[in-house]
């Protein structure tokens, strides 16, 4: 009975050769037996991975109908099939421009040719092309972290606020890998030039988040690096993390901040550069809200923190120079900045915090000289304490060995 | 064994002391907030919240023993004229400088003491002295905001850093003077017990004992109508101006407990 099949199969395969052109390859590739029965018939056995990977679905190619198998597969012209049947990148001969794209990226073909690193069909399928909006795309938003990450070890770009926005609440809005590296012109991270370079990631990210994009670009932060390429001023990364981007509105990311802003701006080498503080960390932890926001974090780091940490003062996209405001600007924006959570402070309560500084007898007088008084009176008292204890276990200890006081 | 220490003084010594060392142990990590240990007692007592919580707690049984006590005061001072013992005299210097001398061996007679010796007046007036400062200063803190409707803000980070200072040196003095006198010199239990050994008596107050043995001791005044309207007149008072007190400090907006992300 098997005999009978395979014999049939050829002969089958052998009417369609004579009909030459019109050769139908899908006669033994659209099901898994044909195929299987076809590798007997020229004495190979086909393991079940093989006719998987050999099947394909005719119908399957929406936006490729109009091509037949060997306008691709050109090498194919006889049965049985020749050894080497991918001798170059078929998609290349109609995707001229792709091609050029491609060789400026990081996927290129290091000769130059169409073999690239990543082939099309890599992350577009193969027989199965749909439409990039179409949901069996390989590359619908919902899927490309599927698709870079089989090579890309960025896992964490998942538990992100964007890889949780495609993934869990399936967002189409929400960024995936190309929507920051690009598609076929994926450049180096740090390229000049790459969407993902110091300048233009706030471009980049700008595409969604236009407004803060703006606002950053105008911020000391911003402006600098637009101005010279400054190499030492945060961009939206370096807050945010490219992959493992947090959700800001985290009570996490509240309580880590005010150790985000130190990271560079306690920094003593780096602060210097500007003629910057690198107090402003401590000044901040010694503080009422600093002290506070310091034993949260490392302690319950998820409860919502309910003080001020350094972006409710100071801004979150748009920080200024504190010189370039002036004072009496920054006493009137500090003023609102309390009465956000103090309601009834008023201009009197503003001195309650020191801006940063460290009192000394011109500015802040009381908080110094208060200081002051304790650091003499502690050590002076208890140093008083000590001798005069010290006299007193002298005494007692002369008393029973030698008996008696003075005489 | 002499009694030394009424029923009175031993449960307002144990409040003080139960109160004391939970201020300082939900005090301290406040002061030091980068130090590891801070970290380590925050998380004893499920996070910062909760052991301020505590801590404002005991604080407000301190003040409310310190009342009390200035009540108590003026109720065997001025009322029964119980002998001010606790009030320093010239004798006091004397003894002192009696004492560093003797200690030194530049003289052999011990100073001899009264009921309370110099450093036991010594202790009882910082503690007194701190408290008062301790409850104020913690006040301020606890209302920022009503205090800076009259005072300017830097007084209260003023506050701030006398209220840690203050704690520093009261935490130092116990675990120095304190422990030294009451824990380390002699083991002495009668602020517990109420009693003292003879021995121990004679040695530490011999003029008092002596008063003692020899019948002399101070009857208590009689209490007068006057007096007692007088003195009841007076707590009413004080306790109407506390309730007063508390109230207008919590008549300004109260600082929000929650703050809106934007």
């Amino acid at each position: 009975m098997k005999k009978l099949g395979v014999v049939s199969v050829v002969i089958f395969i052998a009417a369609g050769l004579a009909f030459g052109e019109s050769l139908d390859c899908v006669s033994c590739h659209a099901v898994p037996e044909t195929l299987s029965a076809a590798g007997q018939a020229l004495g190979k056995t086909l393991s079940n991975e093989e006719v998987k990977k050999l099947t394909v679905n005719p119908g399957g190619c929406p936006t490729h109908m109009n091509l037949d198998c060997t306008d691709c597969h050109a090498s194919i012209d006889r049965f049985p099939h020749p050894k080497e049947t991918h001798l170059a990148n078929p998609c290349v001969a109609c995707h001229r421009d792709v091609a050029d794209q491609m060789n400026n990226s990081v996927h290129k073909d290091p000769l130059g040719g169409t073999s690239f690193v990543l082939q099309c069909w890599d992350c577009h399928g193969a027989h199965n092309i749909y439409p990039q909006n179409d949901p069996r795309s390989p590359m619908y938003p919902y899927n490309v972290s599927k698709v870079c990450l089989t090579c890309h070890q960025q896992r964490k770009y998942l538990s992100g606020v964007h890889g949780q926005g495609v993934d869990l609440a399936g967002l189409t809005g929400a960024a995936t890998c190309i929507s920051c590296h690009g598609h076929h012109k994926i450049r180096a991270v740090k390229a000049v030039g790459s969407r993902t370079s110091r300048r233009q990631i706030s471009f980049t990210c700008g595409r969604c988040h236009a407004k803060i994009a703006q606002e950053y670009r105008k911020s000391v932060h911003g402006a600098a690096l637009m101005a010279n390429d400054n190499p030492d001023v945060p961009t939206c990364v370096d807050c945010h993390q490219a992959h493992q981007t947090a959700n800001p509105r985290n009570p996490r990311f509240r309580a880590e901040s005010p150790k985000l802003c130190g990271k560079c701006h306690a920094d003593v080498k780096l602060m210097k550069k500007y003629g910057l503080s690198t107090q402003v960390f401590q000044t901040y932890v010694a503080d009422f809200h600093g002290t506070t926001a310091e034993l949260f974090e490392e302690v319950t780091p998820d409860q919502p923190l309910n003080q001020a940490v350094c972006y409710d003062c100071h801004g979150y996209h748009n920080v200024y120079r504190v010189h370039d405001v002036g004072q009496e600007k920054i006493n009137e924006n500090l003023l609102k900045h309390c009465q956000r959570c103090h309601p009834g402070a008023t201009t009197k309560f503003l001195s309650a915090w020191t801006g940063h500084y460290i009192p000394s007898p011109t500015k802040y007088p009381w908080i110094y000289y208060v200081r002051l008084f304790y650091k003499v009176a502690i050590p002076s008292i208890v140093g008083f304490f000590l001798l005069f204890i010290a006299s007193d276990v002298y005494r007692s200890r002369r008393r029973k060995h030698g008996g008696g006081g003075a005489s | 064994m002499i009694r030394r220490f009424s029923r009175r003084h031993i449960i307002g010594h144990l409040v003080m002391m139960v109160t004391f060392l939970g201020l300082v142990v939900t005090g301290f990590p406040q002061k030091f907030p980068a130090a590891g240990w801070a970290k380590g007692v925050v998380l004893i007592f499920g996070g910062v919240s909760r052991m301020r919580f505590v801590h404002h707690l005991l604080g407000t049984i301190m003040a409310l023993q310190l009342v009390y006590h200035l009540l108590e005061l003026l109720w065997f001072q001025w009322v029964r004229r119980y002998p001010a013992t606790m009030i320093p005299t010239l004798q006091d210097a004397e003894d002192f400088l009696q004492q560093i001398r003797y200690n030194l061996g530049l003289v052999s007679n011990e100073p001899q003491y009264d009921r309370y010796s110099w450093p036991e007046k010594l202790e009882y007036l910082s503690l007194i002295w701190g408290t008062l400062l301790m409850v104020a200063t913690g006040i301020m803190m606890l209302y920022p905001i009503r205090f800076a409707h009259f005072v300017p803000g830097q007084i209260i980070l003023a506050a701030k850093a006398a209220h840690g200072g203050e704690a520093t040196l009261a935490f130092l003095a116990i675990i120095t003077w304190h422990s030294y006198f009451v824990h380390l010199k002699h083991l002495n239990t009668s602020m517990f017990t109420g009693k003292l050994p003879r021995e121990l008596y004679i040695e530490e107050h011999p003029k008092e004992f002596a008063r003692m043995w020899s019948g002399d001791v101070t009857k208590p005044a009689e209490v007068t109508t006057q007096k007692f309207l007088t003195f009841v007149a007076v707590t009413t008072i004080v306790v109407i101006a506390c309730v007063a007190f508390v109230v207008w400090l919590r008549a300004v907006p109260m600082t929000l407990k929650t703050v809106s992300p934007y």
